[in-house]
């Protein structure tokens, strides 16, 4: 039997798989394996050997774990201000705390939503559809900076229109602090959850709810025995998503910081870690943030991966999938549709503040003018070009971001080739270090990178302490790679293999029939995962601003605009960073263009 | 061309014995059909054949050579797909010269080949058309084309006609006949439709569950199957059963049937009998113990023919007679059964 299957293998291991199978392996063993182990097995050494001495440090330390609030305000009303800021529970808990709100009010407001779209027709919905997604152009730091700038009790725009104007607030309102950062988060992440709800809706067979409809089940019934037990999978995915990335965020805390210097937004983890990066050029880092990374990579990880089993063990939406059908849409009564409408009108206008305040901020003084711009001005803007820093910064993004799209598509199709289409033992691990991405934080990544290529290739080209660029840019491709992957995953899936084997009876070697064949049939889903994961690069924050940080030559778009919001460049004015996030949010729209309208792709959704 | 030998071939899926102690010949330039059930394993063999698949044991030789291990580029076989396997992104014309680009022939030698192809399957003009644009007909001509313009030593085709209507699938079936005998090419031929099988084939194997249950031609399959299962699986009939009495008599609920057999049969064995529908005779027979006598329970016009149920003691049989015979229900009817189409098949209980 045995031989049998060396036989098979060696009739499935030609040259083309053997390659790719490599690639695939030795990247994901280098560049995340490798980096996160030792990161893990450093948190577990302390000086009288391996122990627990860090994690018990930190557990026990009322700094990262306390039970009863070690300061901070909510609800309480001083001098005229209510105060909106969260209370700390030391830095490990805030973090899980914030993440699991943001979660919770996330799924809540993308189920809605989702709903309201996919079963329901009102006026306007199409414009809608469109403005609903426009949290996900990502305008890191300053969305926060603007939500700060927007309640700040001292001239902030929101408290001047309901206070000192309509005077229909009987208090001006601070947000700040951690909720500030839940705020925030809710914000950008809603999408997350209504576009993987959405998906889930779309693929519901009618029948099935119509059949509920037939034997009696009325609207919220209906929704609640069928309907919704149906989206579960697609809303945990969502979910995990959002949970994670809450996690890892920095945009949050630094914008309010940078915003309002509350030191209650620096009281999470990835602030912790990403403050240890400005000491690590000189001092390096200590086992105790790779602990606190640890603890943090389980979390996700281990999160990641239970909630993909269930999905997998639970995905039967498409269950009863038979043809093409238009999924059931109703028109509510007028009552209802103006609810939606108002709803749906409000979320836009305060879930796109921040690309708004954004818009403002790089085009006017409004960054020094008080609560209303003055005027407008192309000052700013025109520092994308003529400022020698910042072009230096947006040129670094796009020799990262387009060298990382590269090593993404060839690393990204070799293996969602072989898993898709081949039969190789142990394929299926390859598959899960391929979809772990997503669950390890940036962050995270970045500590095990300092300390892997810091330590031990010390001087080489991978030594961040010399020269971040190549780990940049290698952190960027292996975070993208699973959406990339899934992308060409989805395009291969279409493929019947017999499209393959009629060329290799016609005499091609597997080569030629991937290139000939394969490549030419994906391609539009390699482009448009290309082009997403492109974006996502110049976008990334987490592993910018801390490897961005070790050579200040080397550094990307976003640790620049970090630099500036956080007020420490001499660079200059907020609204410099809000013009590179304006110039970001281009790339971001025309990406997403080209890969709806052109491609005729759907934008990959995040998702497990 | 080549002759094909199978050599004690043995494929498991897991479970599932998809080919089971398989020996076949195949003639060179021989219309080869593998007929059976669905599952049965007949696409196994096929893509073992053409190196898709490898078998767990045997040997596989194309003209006395070894190519069990071949993989599927180096066996210049032609297969076209169940589903034909057109590539989407590519012309007609593209699809068609792929192989030969693979075989490095210049640009006007695959122009030239490729319109002689074309125009073989009759789709000159066709070139510039993408398989989304044409019927499910001229796809299947395209993927001919495709596989004959590498003149492959073996043409390998699975259930080529399965997906055209009724009418397309008798021309397709004419045309994929006749060019098969104008260029001589060996082929083995795929399909679960037994009339289709008769019709186009040299020789027939019957395979069951993996194994091949029958080799011969359509007419030696038809007159003489060899078991229960290929009886029933190939035309229609009755299927009775009896004893023998006397030497050439077999006895069925006390009709004494003639018969010819070189099964070795002695009094009083068991059998099953099978009698096809138009081997029925609506005549008294010449020798009086071959008559049977019964009552027409139902009549129903099929078109060619009109199908008759007729109950004769304690068991019934089905019987196709002309159209324009008149016959009415609950008549009164006499006939008799050819000793020569009176066929015996080896005891089984029957479900
Ligand atoms: N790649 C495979 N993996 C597992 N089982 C397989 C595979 N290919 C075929 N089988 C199984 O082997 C058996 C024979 O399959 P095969 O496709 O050869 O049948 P077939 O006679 O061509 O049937 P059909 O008329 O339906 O096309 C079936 O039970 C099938 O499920
Ligand atoms: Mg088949």
């Amino acid at each position: 039997m045995k031989l049998f299957n060396l036989n098979k293998l060696h009739h499935e291991l030609d040259s083309l798989t053997f390659l790719q199978v490599c690639i695939g392996t030795i990247f994901l063993s280098i560049f995340l394996i490798a980096p996160l182990l030792l990161m893990t097995g450093q948190a577990f050494i302390s000086k009288n050997g391996i122990n627990l001495t860090w994690f018990t440090d930190l557990l026990g330390s009322p700094e990262y774990v306390s039970f009863q609030s070690r300061g901070g305000r909510f609800g309480e009303v001083y001098n005229g201000i209510l105060y909106l800021w969260g209370f700390d529970y030391g830095i490990l808990l805030n973090s899980l705390i914030v993440a699991a709100i943001v979660t919770l009010i996330c799924s809540i407001i993308g189920v809605l939503v989702a709903f309201f779209v996919n079963r329901y027709n009102f006026f306007g919905k199409r414009i809608f559809q469109i403005l609903l997604l426009v949290p996900l152009l990502a305008t890191p730091f300053v969305n926060a900076y603007v939500i700060g700038k927007l309640f700040n009790p001292r001239g902030g725009l929101i408290n001047y229109i309901f206070y000192d104007f309509l005077h229909i607030l009987p208090w001006r309102i601070d947000i700040d602090g951690l909720f500030g950062i839940i705020l925030a988060q809710v914000l950008s992440y809603y999408p997350i959850v209504y576009l993987n709800v959405s998906a889930a809706l779309n693929n519901i067979d009618p029948s099935l709810e119509e059949m509920a409809e037939n034997l009696g089940a009325k609207s919220l019934k209906l929704f609640r025995t069928i309907t919704f037990p149906l989206i579960i999978p697609s809303l945990a995915a969502g979910a995990i998503i959002t949970f994670i990335f809450s996690l890892e965020d920095l945009g949050a805390t630094i914008g309010f910081i940078g915003a309002r210097a509350n030191p209650l937004a620096k009281k999470v983890v990835s602030y912790q870690v990403f403050s240890s990066f400005a000491e690590a050029l000189t001092g390096g880092i200590s086992p105790k943030v790779a602990a606190l990374a640890v603890i943090i990579l389980i979390l996700t990880v281990s999160s990641y991966i239970l909630v993909q089993k269930y999905v997998n063990i639970r995905n039967y939406t498409m269950l009863s999938k038979g043809g093409r059908w238009g999924s059931r849409v109703s028109v509510p009564s007028k009552h209802r549709q103006s609810f939606i409408f108002v709803f749906l009108l409000l979320l836009i206008i305060i879930a796109s503040m921040p690309q708004i305040g954004t818009i403002l901020l790089a085009t006017t003084d409004w960054t020094t003018s008080g609560a209303l711009p003055t005027k407008i001005t192309g000052e700013y803007l025109t520092t994308l070009w003529t400022n020698q820093d910042v072009t230096r910064a947006i040129t670094n993004s796009l020799v990262y971001s387009l060298i990382a799209v590269v090593i993404m598509v060839i690393v990204g199709s070799s293996i969602a080739y072989v898993v898709a289409k081949r039969n190789i033992p142990g394929k299926g691990i390859l598959d899960l270090l391929a979809t772990i991405p997503v669950a390890v934080p940036g962050i995270t990544l970045a500590v095990g990178y300092f300390l892997l290529f810091g330590q031990y290739f010390r001087g080489s080209v991978l030594d961040p302490l010399k020269d971040p660029a190549l780990l940049l840019i290698i952190a960027y491709s292996i975070r993208r790679l699973p959406f990339m992957i899934r992308s060409v995953h989805a395009g291969l899936q279409q493929i019947d293999k017999s499209l393959e084997e009629s060329s290799f009876n016609l005499g091609a070697g597997r080569t030629t029939t991937f290139v000939k064949i394969i490549l030419p049939l994906v391609i539009g889903h390699l482009i448009s995962g290309a082009l997403l994961g492109f974006v996502y690069s110049m976008a990334e924050v987490s592993t910018s601003v801390t490897l961005g940080a070790l050579r200040e030559d080397r550094e990307p778009i976003t640790f620049f605009i970090s630099r500036i919001i956080y007020g420490v460049a001499a660079v200059g004015s907020v609204s410099i960073g809000a013009s590179m996030c304006m110039l970001l949010m281009a790339v971001e729209i025309a990406a997403m263009t080209i890969s709806n309208y052109i491609l005729k792709q759907k934008v990959s959704y995040l998702g497990v | 061309m080549v002759n094909i030998k199978l050599k004690n071939i043995n494929k498991n899926f897991g479970e599932v014995a998809a080919a089971k102690s398989v020996n076949l010949f195949i003639e060179d330039g021989e219309f080869f059909t593998l007929l059976g059930p669905s599952g049965c394993g007949k696409t196994t063999i096929m893509r073992m054949i053409a190196g898709l698949e490898y078998p767990d044991e045997g040997t596989i030789l194309f003209d006395g050579k070894d190519v069990t291990k071949e993989p599927s580029f180096k066996r210049n076989t032609g297969m076209v797909f169940q589903n034909y396997a057109l590539w989407p992104h590519m012309s007609v014309e593209e699809n068609v010269a792929y192989g030969l680009k693979i075989r490095k022939f210049n640009e006007a030698e695959i122009k030239k080949r490729v319109t002689e192809a074309l125009e073989q399957v009759k789709l000159t003009g066709m070139g510039k058309r993408f398989p989304t644009q044409l019927s499910g007909g001229q796809q299947q001509r395209v993927a001919l084309a495709r596989v004959l313009v590498i003149n492959p030593s073996v043409l390998l085709l699975d259930e080529p006609l399965s997906n055209l209507d009724a009418k397309l699938r008798v021309e397709m079936r004419e045309e994929i006949k006749e060019l098969q005998k104008r260029l001589g090419i060996t082929t083995v031929y795929v399909t679960h439709d037994q009339e289709e099988a008769l019709i186009i084939s040299d020789r027939i194997a019957v395979q069951n569950k993996g194994e091949i249950k029958q080799i011969g031609t359509p007419l030696e399959i038809y007159d003489h199957p060899k078991d229960v299962f290929i009886a029933t699986f190939i035309g229609k009939g009755t299927l009775l059963q009896g004893s023998i009495s006397e030497k050439n008599k077999v006895n069925v609920d006390n009709y004494y049937l003639s018969y010819t057999n070189n099964l070795e049969l002695k009094e009083g064995d068991k059998v099953n009998v099978l009698i096809r529908p138009e081997s029925f005779v609506l005549n008294k027979p010449s020798e009086e113990s071959n008559r049977l006598e019964g009552i027409i329970e139902s009549i129903t016009f099929v078109g060619q023919y009109t199908e008759l149920k007729i109950v004769i003691g304690n068991f019934s049989i089905i019987v196709n007679t002309s159209p324009k015979t008149i016959l009415n229900k609950n008549e009164k009817i006499v006939g008799y059964v050819p000793y020569g189409n009176t066929i015996l098949l080896p005891y089984e209980e029957l479900v």
